[in-house]
């Protein structure tokens, strides 16, 4: 990590910023951004209990409400088990970066932050797409690619919400760009 | 327009009134941003193709080549730059609002991770954090329903 101070110009938005840009293997393709209007449909407040499978748990919630697109925020808890991944080199043209092995964390672990878009494969079925960071017992932070249905609720629940759409959902399909499987806006009926 | 009225508490005179606008949420905006397109920008580019004046940030998840974030010190702004590319965005926070004219430069914030896992937080720099595989991001429009009104403190 570099860490520079700015002067008054370059604070206000208008001076020269080094970027880097990343040239993936595949094919481009427009338009560069991909969005769809939807509709609010349900706000969801969802309490998990300790020892609950937090994958599990949510699928059996969003059961109740049909194909719908979703995003969500983690609210405060613990777990006792997760896995999280971070993006690696792989040394593979087509696909030079990937996420690696996972990193397992057992014990008391405490949500500090943490994203979830809920997404869909092409049958319906409910993905679960989570960026988290958390501490360990240790007092080490840590954050990445959560993978949530490894896991397991701590001593205290774990408070997400949840706003489902109608119109339009996250669904998976391939990038050609990337030559990832990537969860795109698509309109529902 | 300050209120007064009903106003019987001791208060300095020279407290700053504290601004109170009233509103609703109202539709939202699902997307995915390609790789090598700015996450502040893009939003700010959704919201003016959806016409919205105003926009919360419901949720953000990806990753971005480097992250570049800002934060205020008594010497003036100081960047962190985190570099990738891989690095994850764990939550995104903010609003982007166009009207009252004047545009933030920095309006969103949030949490990063980056490829060793450790964790930094800032304000997203404008321009200077591109999307490396993807980033999907959902707005909802706030709509005001009652004009901004300053009440004492």
């Amino acid at each position: 990590m570099k860490l520079t101070n700015k002067t008054a110009q370059a604070a206000a938005g208008t001076g020269f910023v080094e970027v880097r840009k990343f040239l993936h293997a595949g094919q481009q393709s427009y338009p560069r951004t991909l969005d769809l209007e939807a509709d609010p449909a349900e706000e969801l407040r969802i309490t998990l209990q300790p020892g609950s499978s937090v994958g599990e748990s949510l699928r059996s919630v969003l059961a109740r409400y049909g194909q719908r697109g979703g995003v969500g925020r983690m609210c405060g808890g613990t777990a006792r088990r997760l896995h999280y991944h971070r993006i690696e080199h792989t040394g593979d043209a087509s696909r030079p970066y990937d996420y690696g092995p996972p990193h397992v964390l057992e014990g008391v672990i405490t949500f500090i932050t943490g994203a979830i878009t809920v997404g869909q494969n092409q049958d319906g079925k409910v993905l679960l797409h989570c960026h988290s960071g958390f501490i360990d017992g240790d007092g080490a932070l840590h954050g990445g690619h959560l993978l949530l249905d490894t896991v397991e609720v701590g001593d205290d629940p774990l408070i997400i919400r949840l706003c489902l759409f109608s119109r339009g959902a996250f669904v998976v399909n391939s990038d050609e760009e990337t030559h990832f499987s990537l969860l795109h806006p698509t309109p529902m009926e | 327009m300050t209120l007064h009225a009903n106003d019987t508490t001791t208060r300095d005179d020279h407290t700053p009134p504290i601004h109170v606008e009233e509103g609703r949420l109202g539709k939202l905006v699902m997307a995915r941003l390609k790789p090598n397109q700015d996450l502040t920008e893009s939003v700010e580019a959704l919201c003016r193709q959806h016409g919205m004046k105003t926009a919360i940030v419901r949720g953000a998840i990806g990753s971005l080549i480097d992250a570049h974030l800002q934060y205020a010190t008594p010497n003036g702004p100081r960047e962190m730059e985190i570099n990738g590319p891989g690095v994850e965005i764990l939550n995104v926070f903010g609003e982007i609002g166009f009207s009252d004219g004047q545009g933030n430069p920095h309006p969103l914030q949030g949490v990063v991770a980056d490829t060793d896992g450790k964790i930094f937080a800032g304000r997203f720099v404008r321009g200077a954090n591109l999307s490396f595989i993807t980033i999907e991001i959902t707005l909802q429009e706030w709509v005001a329903v009652k004009q901004q009104e300053a009440v004492p403190a």
